[in-house]
Order: C-alpha cells, then sequence, then structure tokens
C-alpha cells in the first residue's frame, strides 16, 4: 500500500518584502515527506532551508502555493488553529536550543505539552521517560541555564518530542555546538527516528551532519534542486 | 496555575526591583488616597455633628445676610415659617425648621472673670430637624423639656433712650435684670466652653447673657440662663461658640410677636415698654435650615450640598442659601479643599506615570524575551496566551500595589490613633485627628490600580501577541 505523505508542499512560494525590494526566499517548491524519513536540507547562505522549515512548522504562511498536514490544507486556516496545529503535530529544534533558563530541565521539557492543555502529572512522567532516552535524565532538576551546550539540545530534543508530534524539525541542531557533542546529537536524532519512528527534518550547511540524512533535499536560490537519496 | 499566570509571575519575579519601585509608587499612592479620604469623611462626620447643627444642610436666610451672619446675626424673617412649609411641600423627604438667632456675651463686668461671645441658636425643642441629632451629643446634663421655663410670660422691658443730636438711639431690653425673681431661660451649651471658663460653665450655673436682640439696629437685652445641659460635637471651637436654647425664649428675648406691654414716654429722654407677656409667633424667625435625605452614593458631598443648594434656591429666588460648606469654608478657610485637589492632581500624575513606566519596562521585556515568545508560539502558544502573560503582570502589579496601599494606610492610621494627633484650635481647644474608612474608597484603592497596570499592560500585551512566530525567532536570534 502506498504511503501518505505527513506533509506535502505544493507550488509553495514565500517572498518577503514589497516591489523592489521583494526577495524570494522560496520558488515554487513542491515536496512530500513521508512518515519515518530522516530528511537533511541543505543549501548555501540564503537558500532558503530555514524559511522551508517555517513553512514547513507552520511558523510562516507561504505566499503562495498549499501546505497540506495529514492531507489537510492548512494554508487558509485561521492563526488559532494553526497555533494548535503547530503545537500537537510538530517539533522543533532550534539551533540556540531556545530553553527558558529561569525554568527547570524538566519544565522546560513539558511546556508544549501544557500549552497543548495536557495534564502536568502525565507530562512529567513521559519528560523522564525522554530524558532517560535522551541520556540526561540526572539533570532533570537543573535549570537550563546550568547546563553545557549538547546537554541543552538533549533536553530541546526530548521538549520536541513530548507532545508525539508527527514530525521533528530541526533548524541547524549543531550550529552552535563542537564537533564531538554535534555528533553526539546527530546521533541522538537518528536514533530517535530509528526507535520512535518520528519524522525529522534537519537544515544543516555542514556537509558531514547533512550526511546523516538518509534523504537530502538542496535549496539553491530558494528553488529545489535535488531531491533525493543522501550520497 | 496556567501557563500565562506562571510566566507573567516568573516575569514579575525576574524583574522584582523595578517592579517593587513601581509597586510602592503606586502603593503609597494609593495610601494617600485613602487616608486623605478616610481623613476627609473623619472631617464630614464631625461636620455633620458641628457645622450642621447650625446650617443642618442647608440655611435660608435674608437677602441682605452674608455667611459671617450664619453665627447668628440673620435679620428677621417674618414669614420663616411659611418658607419651611414651601420649602417641605415642594420637596417631598426634605425637612425644614425655623430658627432664631443671636449674639451674645457672658461674664461681662464680672471682676476677675474673662468675658467670651457665643452664638445662641433658638431651636424647636420638638420639630427642630437637628434635635435628635444634638440629643446624642448631651455629655453632662439633660435637653430641655416642656416644663422648663422656655416663656416667663412677660415682655423684657425695652428701654429707649433717644440720643441727643445726630447720635444714635439706644434701645435697652433688660427684662430680668428687673425682673429678679423670674426663673433663668435654660440653655445647653458646649462642653468646650465649659473647658475654656470653668468657672463660669457647668451644669447648673447661672449667669447672665448681653445679647444682641435685632441684627441690623442697636437693640440689647440682657437676660440670664441656666445651664442644663453640655454638649459635645467633635469640633471644640464650633462647640465653645454655639450655645442652644428653646426658640421660643429667644421668640420672647427678641419680642418676636405680639407685644401687649403697656409703653411709658419720658419726653426728653426715651420711652420704655414691658411687663406683661407676649404673644410670640412662630411665623417669625431669623432662619430656616433645611434637612435633606442623604444621597445613594457618597462620594462627592460637597458637590451633593451645592446640588441641593440650587434646588433650593430655585424655590426662593429672592433669599439667600447657604450650604454647610459655605460656612465651614468661612470658619476653616477652604485650604482643606485645595489640598485635597492638589492631592488628587497628584496622584492622578503620578498614577499615570506608573502606567507609562509599567508599559516601557514590558515594551523592554518584550524586546529582551523575543524569542522566548517566538519559542512559546513555535510550541504552539496561541496569541491570547502571550497577551495574558503580559495582562496578568499587570493584574498581580495592580493587585500587589492596592493590597500594600491599603496595608500601608491602616499601618499610618493606627500610628497617628496610637500616638494621638491633635489639630490646635483657638481658646486651647484642640480636636483629635482620626479617620473613617469609606469601604467604597477601599474598593477603589484596589480596583483603580488594577485597573491602571492592566491597561498599562495591555499595550505592550497586544503587540507582543500579534508578532508572528517567524519574526519573534529571527528578532531574537539577532539579539542573542
Amino acid at each position: 500500500m502506498k504511503k501518505e505523505p505527513i506533509i506535502e508542499l505544493s507550488h509553495v512560494t514565500k517572498i518577503y518584502g514589497e516591489y523592489e525590494k521583494s526577495v524570494i526566499a522560496l520558488n515554487d517548491v513542491s515536496l512530500k515527506i513521508f512518515p519515518k524519513e530522516f530528511i537533511a536540507v541543505t543549501g548555501p547562505s540564503g537558500s532558503g532551508k530555514s524559511t522551508l522549515l517555517h513553512c514547513m512548522g507552520l511558523l510562516d504562511r507561504p505566499t503562495e502555493g498549499k501546505i497540506f498536514i495529514e492531507g489537510r490544507d492548512v494554508s487558509r486556516i485561521s492563526g488559532k488553529d494553526i497555533a494548535v496545529l503547530r503545537g500537537k503535530k510538530i517539533g522543533f529544534v532550534f539551533q540556540s536550543h531556545n530553553l527558558i533558563p529561569r525554568l527547570t530541565v524538566i519544565e522546560n521539557v513539558i511546556l508544549p505539552g501544557l500549552i497543548a492543555g495536557r495534564k502536568r502529572v502525565e507530562l512529567e512522567k513521559k519528560a523522564i521517560e525522554l530524558l532517560r532516552e535522551v541520556g540526561i535524565e540526572h539533570r532533570a532538576k537543573h535549570r537550563g541555564a546550568h547546563l553545557s551546550g549538547g546537554e541543552q539540545q538533549r533536553v530541546a530534543i526530548a521538549r520536541a518530542l513530548i507532545n508525539d508530534p508527527i514530525i521533528v524539525l530541526a533548524d541547524e541542531p549543531t550550529g552552535a555546538l563542537d564537533t564531538e557533542s554535534s555528533k553526539e546529537i546527530m546521533d541522538l536524532l537518528e536514533e530517535m527516528n530509528k526507535n520512535r519512528g518520528v519524522t525529522v527534518v534537519f537544515v544543516s550547511h555542514d556537509p558531514e551532519i547533512a550526511r546523516y540524512g538518509r534523504r537530502r533535499i538542496e535549496l539553491v536560490d530558494g528553488s529545489v534542486t535535488y531531491d533525493g537519496v543522501n550520497r | 496555575m496556567s501557563i500565562s499566570r506562571s510566566f507573567a509571575w516568573s516575569e514579575i519575579k525576574e524583574h522584582k526591583l523595578i517592579y517593587t519601585v513601581i509597586i510602592l509608587v503606586i502603593a503609597f499612592t494609593m495610601a494617600s488616597f485613602l487616608l486623605e479620604n478616610a481623613y476627609i469623611n473623619y472631617m464630614m462626620q464631625v461636620v455633620n455633628e458641628t457645622v450642621k447643627n447650625v446650617t443642618a444642610d442647608v440655611i435660608i436666610t435674608n437677602p441682605d445676610c452674608d455667611v459671617r451672619d450664619l453665627y447668628g446675626t440673620e435679620t428677621t424673617m417674618k414669614n420663616a415659617g411659611e418658607i419651611a412649609r414651601l420649602i417641605e411641600e415642594r420637596f417631598p423627604g426634605y425637612k425644614a425648621s425655623v430658627r432664631v438667632t443671636a449674639q451674645a456675651t457672658y461674664g461681662v463686668g464680672l471682676a476677675n472673670e474673662s468675658a467670651d461671645g457665643c452664638t445662641l441658636q433658638g431651636i424647636d425643642i420638638h420639630d427642630d430637624v437637628m434635635v435628635e441629632s444634638l440629643k446624642k451629643k448631651i455629655v453632662a446634663g439633660r435637653f430641655f423639656r416642656d416644663d422648663d421655663p422656655i416663656l416667663r410670660g412677660h415682655t423684657p422691658l425695652y428701654i429707649k433712650i433717644n440720643a441727643p443730636g445726630n447720635l444714635p438711639d439706644i434701645v435697652y431690653g433688660a427684662g430680668q435684670r428687673l425682673l429678679r425673681e423670674d426663673e433663668p431661660y435654660p440653655v445647653i451649651v458646649g462642653a468646650a466652653a465649659a473647658k475654656v471658663h470653668p468657672s463660669i460653665i457647668s451644669v447648673g450655673k447661672e449667669l447672665d447673657l448681653y445679647i444682641c436682640a435685632s441684627a441690623r439696629g442697636a437693640n440689647y437685652a440682657s437676660i440670664r440662663v441656666k445651664i442644663i445641659g453640655l454638649y459635645e460635637s467633635g469640633t471644640p471651637t464650633i462647640d465653645a461658640m454655639i450655645w442652644f436654647i428653646p426658640a421660643d425664649s429667644l421668640r420672647e428675648i427678641k419680642c418676636y410677636g405680639k407685644v401687649k406691654g403697656r409703653s411709658w414716654i419720658i419726653p426728653g429722654i426715651g420711652s420704655f415698654h414691658g411687663f406683661n407677656p407676649i404673644e410670640v409667633d412662630r411665623n417669625m424667625g431669623d432662619a430656616v435650615i433645611v434637612k435633606v435625605p442623604p444621597p445613594s452614593i457618597s462620594i462627592d458631598p460637597i458637590g451633593y450640598s451645592e446640588e441641593v443648594k440650587r434646588r433650593i434656591q430655585s424655590i426662593v429666588p429672592d433669599l439667600k442659601v447657604f450650604s454647610w460648606h459655605d460656612l465651614l469654608v468661612y470658619g476653616a478657610g477652604s485650604m482643606q479643599d485645595v489640598v485635597t485637589i492638589l492631592l488628587w492632581g497628584s496622584m492622578g500624575v503620578t498614577l499615570l506615570l506608573c502606567g507609562a513606566a509599567i508599559k516601557y519596562v514590558m515594551d523592554s521585556i518584550i524586546i529582551r524575551k523575543m524569542r522566548e515568545i517566538g519559542s512559546l508560539k513555535a510550541f504552539g502558544a496561541r496569541d491570547r496566551v502571550i497577551f495574558k502573560i503580559f495582562l496578568y503582570q499587570g493584574l498581580f502589579i495592580g493587585s500587589l500595589s492596592g493590597v500594600l496601599g491599603i496595608l500601608i494606610a491602616i499601618l499610618v492610621m493606627k500610628i497617628v490613633n496610637w500616638y494621638g494627633i491633635s489639630m490646635q484650635f483657638i481658646a486651647g481647644t484642640q480636636l483629635k485627628i482620626g479617620f473613617v474608612v469609606n469601604w467604597f474608597t477601599v474598593a477603589i484603592s484596589i480596583i483603580l490600580p488594577i485597573l491602571l497596570s492592566i491597561a498599562a499592560a495591555s499595550i505592550p500585551a497586544k503587540k507582543a501577541a500579534m508578532l508572528p512566530p517567524v519574526e519573534a525567532l529571527r528578532r531574537g536570534e539577532i539579539s542573542l
């Protein structure tokens, strides 16, 4: 049986600014993301990698084209519904972790769950499980600000998974880490993809990191120049 | 605790220094508001119990009277009773009474005794609008009774001496001096007067009063009175000045009625008449006092008194109408009103500045927390969650300020009460400063800072809520 895409972009164009100052960040991009894929988005700086991720993650609306999440056209739904959908279906890992420094590790992890309206007790149980998987359970009660960069990114991965999203979008997840930590984070994301079956799309300009993706999408000037098996 | 509340509280904790300053400023402002209001309420209570003994809510006099005349020199109103009835007919619920008033001096001519003046308020011992209020203030002796010698049954003797040349004639009414066996008129005196002149004034003592029996003419009467009671209202200066006597006694003294006495004329000297009873005319008096039902909400008693004054003035356009506030301003000056206006003005400016401070602090928080706002939005937080984070900060700041303001005000009231701070008045009398808390103003002290800080927070809150998530994340990255 043919698998249905979890995210589909159909002729998506994103233009920033107006008139002569306008910049085409994405130009007629069409692609499908299937369950359990591990995808690297590559391309030179300013090629539209982050914009693609933002559009896929419903953080930004395309200027033209349609986006489907599990077959549902989300291009024109209200901001309120978009927020709810984003919280439940999509997990984010940012380059600079974006942990709330005054919160503890476990509080950071359960934050998306609390926003989604889930019960704290249930979330804390799940957060401990996730922290164990990312190897940082012993730091659960520490404040986010007291962790190393690699540890913070592990927490961010656990946080991205708390709502059992259909996809995790990671924007330069190793951009702020040293080589050793970068490798650990990518191994962790790969492990999550294999063990939990969660789809991962990550952006990286580093060829060594991009090599982790089983599929690679390459962007140049906002257009997809390669979409296939990562060699 | 919801995400919005929890984030709002943690923001307040994170910015505790600047927020503490803002909270303290608002709290002290609200404490000043409460204290000022409680003090005004207390003074209002004092006014109700003192000045209103003279004026009730408003007082009507002849057109040639000014506010100074309210202390006993109003000119005769021949139709005072009719005016009182007219007021009661036109304004159901209003109660009007005729007052007979006079100024008097006591202790005149006594060896080694000081002399002082007083204002005699002749009140109807049954129907005057302030009778019940006065009865409650009696601290020694008793109130008037029907068997008191209210009418002594004769006309005080009046002697008119024709002055030579252009000099004015002099008229004396000196009945009791000629008829020493008569019972003295009963009077009730302010306890403050008894403290000032203990050798002359106490319950049971008799003394002579030298009375100005007409406001504009040179008409005087010397009468003997007996102090049957002392009252205490709260304002010693007024207590020392205002004495009460039955209205009919004063009518008899001032000859308000039909004089039956025989007249004698001594050529070249003058004339005198008296000895026979007069038939007092209860339609005659010197002023009409009016008591009105209190307003449903007492926020602006001065404004209400002015409104009542205008209403009554429309019925008696040819007469003078004064409010209790007019007499208060005359007696104590309008300094209190000016201070109140200045205080309220400065409180308004302070609160506006605090509102501006809250807005700018939150604006700076938004700039510094852009990435956090973007992250929350990425995790599914709706615009209203972000909006509420800032709104709750406003709510917390406002609530804390209000509660702290009330606590500060209570503390100051306790300290003032404990120390017993007093205002010094003339003649050695003093008024202990007190506070009467109005629950309406307590509610305002909580609600006003909350509304202010929520209003101030709503501008940055809306700005943060409307931020597109990508924009917030991007600007947050840039600010790192």
